[in-house]
């Protein structure tokens, strides 16, 4: 009889829930036309976006990094000046300039095009936190290497980037966090990632609120995952540390 | 076996070194006293290149190390360095700290290199701490692991920059220990340090530097029982009251 009852107000709830405005939103923004289906590659173009520029970005960092602290003038000259520019310029900006100027005339994939624009975006600031990694391990480090007879790059390999890494791991990591957010300007040029498709979905149902939290939980939930992940290397690194 | 030829260094405007002439032959002992800022650490740095004199020739086994065209990479293999803070390699072993540069360099194989090093750590007294990272050490033990870390290159000289001004006090003697076995080994050795005692007991001879020049040299005795020059005397009149 208690349960019979029971069950009649879950019903009565459900059905209370079923009308409001609430649950109408959800249901249009997520499962009419099934829209959950265009967040879903939303959000593998942001990933696939974000992967690759992350990937360029550290390939092409390390290689900045390395011409700004070396000897040869020329290419610290470069280095800086490169570095300097896209730090100095917003990323929106540098992607419409690679979409509309330098590949207007070309045809190339937009995803390709945006990840070589976060890419080249990204390794300037790589460069950055890689520079500062290198210079914070100790000079007499340098000296000793070189003092046994090992080569500059010798002692770059073996002795200063495996201290380096230490210190350039917690804001590496922080600057894969920062990009997966910085690709939601890619709708300038028309990407359909993870914000543009919560966008059209705004448009299409005439309701913001509810797509653009799910948007915003979802990259939330990306950032939160990746960043308990960096932080579990943090540890062990750390745990090696104190051996 | 090592010359050196009017050497002078500057750093931007301060003029450091003023032209040095020494000559240092197999063997022998050559410690460096003088005043802090007197140029010593320079000097000793010159003679493998970690700095790059401005103007002079430096040669090591007849081989002119200042001409560009030189190796100095080779040169410096067979000239061990010990620091003043040791600059042991962190994220190694003592052990690997050791056989780095020699397999690195493929100067020996790694069976080669650990057997040598095995054998270099217990000369210096130190074989339990073979798998021991540099931080669980001591001092005197992080010095005596890089003293330990030169050998394993076969050196034929051996630079010594201040090895025991780092170390707590109880822990100088276990060092000077060490470089004092490693004398009697018949070590070319050149030693800057502010260890007067070791100065006059290993020394063959003694260089007094002051203002980037050597102002007086001399075996022990005459150095420290009956200094010529004015600035000798008055620091040798510091440091040995």
């Amino acid at each position: 009889m208690v349960s019979a009852l029971m069950l009649r107000e879950r019903i009565k709830m459900m059905e209370w829930f079923l009308n409001t405005d609430l649950w109408h939103s959800i249901y249009a923004s997520l499962i009419e036309g099934e829209r959950w289906k265009m967040l879903l590659n939303g959000l593998g173009t942001t990933l696939i976006i974000t992967i690759g520029a992350m990937a360029l970005g550290t390939v092409l960092g390390i290689i900045l990094a390395l011409c700004k602290i070396s000897k040869i003038k020329p290419l610290k000259w470069i280095s800086s000046f490169y570095i300097d520019v896209i730090r100095g310029t917003p990323v929106v900006v540098q992607l419409l300039i690679m979409y509309f100027v330098i590949f207007a005339s070309w045809n190339v994939n937009k995803t390709l095009i945006a990840i070589i624009a976060f890419g080249l975006n990204s390794a300037a600031y790589v460069a950055e936190i890689i520079r500062a990694g290198i210079l914070g391990v100790d000079k007499g480090q340098m000296e000793a290497g070189r003092s046994l007879g090992l080569t500059h790059a010798q002692t770059m390999a073996r002795i200063i980037m495996p201290q380096a890494i230490k210190s350039i791991l917690p804001t590496y990591a922080n600057e894969f966090i920062v990009l997966v957010k910085e690709t939601a300007v890619a709708g300038y040029i028309a990407i359909e990632d993870l914000t543009k498709m919560g966008d059209i979905i705004r448009s299409k149902t005439y309701e913001a609120l509810i797509p653009l939290l799910i948007v915003a939980l979802i990259y939330l939930f990306i950032t939160s995952i990746l960043s308990k992940v960096f932080k579990r290397l943090e540890e062990r690194m750390r745990a090696s540390d104190s051996r | 076996m090592i010359r050196v030829e009017n050497l002078h260094k500057s750093f931007k405007t301060n003029h450091v070194l003023r032209g040095i002439n020494e000559h240092i032959t197999q063997g022998e002992k050559v410690v460096v006293i003088g005043p802090s800022g007197s140029g010593k650490s320079t000097f000793l740095r010159c003679l493998n290149l970690l700095e790059k004199p401005t103007e002079g020739r430096i040669y090591v086994d007849d081989e002119c190390i200042t001409d560009p065209k030189c190796n100095i990479n080779a040169v410096r293999a067979k000239m061990g360095m010990v620091f003043q803070h040791f600059n042991l390699f962190p994220h190694l072993t003592v052990l690997q700290n050791l056989t780095l540069a020699p397999t690195l360099l493929k100067l020996q194989t790694k069976e080669q290199a650990e057997a040598k090093a095995r054998a270099l750590l217990s000369r210096v007294g130190l074989e339990e701490k073979a798998d021991a990272y540099p931080k669980q050490l001591s001092g005197g033990q992080q010095q005596r692991v890089g003293i330990a870390r030169s050998l394993a290159m076969n050196p034929e000289i051996m630079l010594f920059d201040e090895p025991t001004s780092a170390l707590d006090p109880e822990m100088v003697g276990e060092v000077l220990a060490v470089m004092r076995q490693l004398a009697e080994d018949g070590m070319t050795m050149v030693v800057v340090t502010h260890e007067m005692g070791f100065a006059k007991e290993v020394a063959d001879r003694v260089l007094f530097m002051d203002e980037g020049i050597i102002m007086e040299k001399g075996t022990p005795k005459e150095i420290f029982e009956n200094p010529q020059n004015e600035r000798t005397k008055s620091f040798l009149s510091k440091v040995l009251s």
